[in-house]
């Protein structure tokens, strides 16, 4: 029985509203990664004010526990990606090793950088910055972070099936966003 | 002078299998788009009337050079920004997400929205906000201007403007979402065999608009959340004394604000295109230019903003911003040609849609002459923040985009509630808000080149005469209001009713029964494959289709001779 459905292709109107889930979360990720850029460019503009960036006094953020945050986000969206496929090929041994690995990098960087966060030495509009961006960041990271948490319960109540894949998909290209997001903070933070 | 049609001999006018809704449906939540779409129109025609109210006591205000209405300049600060707020948040952007929510999928023959659930739920973000907004005037109102400039919104305004800037946050995601949700529905829902080249171009107007909102409202989320944390978080990104810079909020606030200008029009140049064409019964004028020159608005306007900061602005950066603003002008005045082409030697209908339509037509020419006045340097210098620029912006913004939501009512009230609006008071509507509004606005280009600034309450004597001239009439345009809420009252209960196809139009939304039942059509809708083809055979064919298959309107009252100033024509165009 079960097999028997799995076997019927879809019909119009679910391929429909797949092409208009995918559509649909494509745009928001466009939209949404503009409030990002629009803060990259608020970046730019403050340290401008300023003739010399850090200000004087000031200490530069250290580099390296960033760096390597962000190659384990960079991996965690990997994981993702495996994940996403293993379940579209109905294999769920892959899908649930894969998608542990992701929340797992996934929370070691959202705790690192909120050590980070809390630690950086209040500077005027250097710390302030750093402090909006990181945590306009880390809100999002969060929240969906939230959601992958749900859909992993959720997996494990066998919600999910290589026919009903989409909140997998949708979970992990949220994530993809959460990632391309830091990288654009990582390179203004820390390399401009 | 009017025409009304007369249907086809022998057909039977609409028997109604017509949803039963009642009031109580539109309070609560739902997921059908045509009762989202009268959600959307009724909230914000109610804080049109609260905006409409706050405009009132400014012009009240102004009767007289002397503080009178209000006791400080304060009161009156809070009065006009809220009054922009509400106008421009509340009333034009959501009352266009209505026209759009109700429209766009009957004109491309789907269900519903591709989102139905995302739809509700933007819209069910307004009324809260709204709250806020209005809130806000209880609190210590915002006193910084619709633009919300600090240090104005940081160190001077009370506890109202982290309010209103909480509302406004809330209003951007929900046009966002609204956004997202028209792309998708116009991108994968067209019907086989409707190209983009055969979308009515009121659909091609919501893409354009919904492609901006996707693209600026972004920049204003951005900003408002660096001002809200300025006012509560101790941050100082807006503070010149501690590193920050007021620049940057007009900077960010008008990259958002010069397209969202498009956003409120576009929508309504995509109702001009529809009425015109259909009650002058003339296929549109270069379909290809209209619906591409809504995509060059959108584009353009996106390389224009810092003309809103020509005092302000670095002297070589002048001469780039003023010339793309004076180049928008062009995909406007392919626009307004097209629109003229289309009515020349038309068979044109007075219908109180048309009249808004043609109202629009010349009073956003005014507009758009003065914008590109104001593109000029020297010339913007001189008027910079004087009355001047306010004349400009309620002639593109009421003369503009709110005739043309005046067209729209007039226009799909019938499809909407299944009967007609009286064309007799709506007539009257037209005459009392053309003649108001003009004589409020133009009076104010001599205002401001006199050299009165706005945003005061307080004024020096010699421009009482002027000022008292658009008061008055700023109040004939307050009531004349009143006249299309009389109108909408006695048509609901009493209106001719108006079967499917009462003005004889040939897109996709008047093939089904008015209003349409809960699955908008029964069985597929058959597409004209031209939505613009008046005049051809074909079309009367088509036309009188629609007739046989859903009842044709009531005829009119039966009267002997034809009242003054209507003739009564055979139909089948």
């Amino acid at each position: 029985m079960q097999g028997e459905l799995s076997e019927r292709p879809l019909t119009p109107q679910e391929l429909l509203d797949l092409k208009n889930k995918r559509t649909g979360l494509a745009i928001f990720q466009f939209t949404w990664i503009l409030v990002f850029v629009c803060l990259m460019f608020v970046h730019w503009w403050i340290r401008g004010q300023s003739p010399v960036w850090p200000p004087e006094g000031v200490a530069k953020h250290g580099v390296l526990v960033p760096t390597i945050m962000t190659l384990a986000l960079v991996a965690s969206s990997f994981s993702a990606r495996h994940a996403n496929h293993a379940m579209k090929a109905d294999d769920r041994d892959t899908f649930f090793r894969h998608w542990r690995i992701m929340i797992g990098l996934g929370a070691l960087f959202v705790l690192v950088m909120a050590v980070e966060w809390l630690l950086v030495p209040v500077s005027g509009q250097y710390s302030n910055l750093f402090r909006v961006l990181v945590g306009f960041h880390g809100v999002h990271a969060l929240a969906i972070g939230a959601f992958l948490l749900r859909v992993y319960r959720n997996a494990r109540a066998g919600a999910y099936s290589a026919r009903h894949f989409w909140p997998v998909e949708a979970a992990a290209g949220l994530w993809y966003f959460v990632t391309v997001a830091w990288i654009l903070f990582y390179v203004v933070l820390y390399w401009s | 002078m009017a025409s009304i049609s007369v249907p086809v001999g022998g057909v039977p006018t609409q028997a109604a299998p017509r949803p039963r809704l009642r009031a109580s449906d539109f309070l609560r939540w739902s997921v059908d788009h045509k009762i989202i779409g009268v959600q959307y129109m009724v909230t914000s025609f109610v804080f049109f009337l609260v905006g409409g109210t706050l405009a009132m006591l400014i012009r009240w205000e102004l009767l007289t050079p002397n503080l009178d209405l209000v006791q400080t300049g304060s009161q009156y600060n809070s009065l006009f920004s809220v009054h922009g707020l509400v106008m421009i948040f509340l009333w034009i952007i959501p009352m266009f997400a209505g026209f759009g929510n109700y429209l766009v999928p009957l004109m491309l023959g789907a269900k519903d929205m591709a989102f139905p659930w995302l739809n509700a739920f933007a819209f069910w973000l307004i009324p809260p906000a709204g709250i806020l907004m209005l809130g806000s005037m209880l609190v210590g109102a915002p006193e910084a201007g619709w633009t919300q400039y600090p240090p104005l919104s940081t160190l001077f305004s009370g506890d109202g403007q982290t309010l209103a800037a909480l509302a406004v946050h809330l209003l951007g995601i929900s046009s966002i979402l609204g956004a997202i949700n028209f792309i998708v529905t116009i991108k994968n829902m067209r019907p086989a065999g409707m190209s983009y080249w055969q979308m009515p171009l009121f659909v091609w107007a919501i893409l354009a608009t919904s492609i901006i909102v996707v693209m600026a409202t972004p920049f204003l989320a951005g900003g408002l959340t660096l001002l809200i944390l300025d006012r509560i978080a101790g941050t100082t990104f807006f503070d010149a004394n501690r590193g920050g810079d007021v620049l940057l909020w007009q900077n960010v606030f008008w990259f958002y604000s010069h397209p969202a200008v498009y956003i409120m029009v576009l929508p309504g140049m995509g109702v001009l295109s529809d009425v015109l064409t259909t009650h002058s019964r003339k296929p549109i004028f270069g379909y290809k230019m209209v619906a591409l020159s809504s995509l060059a608005i959108a584009l353009v306007g996106f390389t224009v903003w810092a003309h809103h900061m020509f005092t302000s602005l670095q002297p070589a950066l002048r001469i780039p911003f003023m010339i793309t603003s004076m180049i928008i002008a062009v995909p406007t005045g392919i626009k307004i040609f097209s629109w003229l082409g289309t009515i020349w030697g038309g068979k044109i209908r007075f219908t109180s849609a048309m009249l808004f339509s043609l109202g629009f037509l010349s009073m956003f020419v005014i507009g758009g002459i003065t914008g590109v006045m104001l593109a000029m340097i020297p010339f913007n210098l001189h008027v910079h923040d004087t009355y001047f620029v306010v004349s400009h912006l309620h002639f593109v913004l009421f003369g503009g985009s709110v005739f043309a939501i005046y067209s729209g009512i007039y226009h799909w009230f019938p499809k909407i509630t299944g009967r007609m609006l009286n064309e007799r008071l709506g007539r009257w509507h037209f005459v009392l808000t053309y003649l108001g509004f003009f004589f409020t606005f133009f009076p104010m280009h001599f205002i401001g080149m006199l050299g009165m600034p706005r945003r005061v309450a307080v004024y020096l004597p010699e421009f009482q005469g002027l000022n008292t001239i658009a008061s008055i009439s700023s109040f004939v345009l307050g009531l004349s209001t009143f006249l299309l809420v009389i109108n909408v009252i006695i048509s609901l209960r009493n209106g001719r009713i108006a079967g499917a196809n009462p003005w004889r139009s040939l897109t996709l939304e008047w093939a089904t029964t008015s209003p349409p039942p809960a699955t908008n059509f029964i069985g597929d809708p058959v597409m004209f494959p031209d939505p613009y083809g008046y005049g051809m055979p074909e079309a009367a064919a088509y036309l009188e289709s629609i007739d046989r298959q859903f009842g044709a309107p009531a005829r009119p009252p039966v009267t002997d001779k034809p009242a003054p100033g209507v003739t009564v024509v055979e139909s089948g165009d």
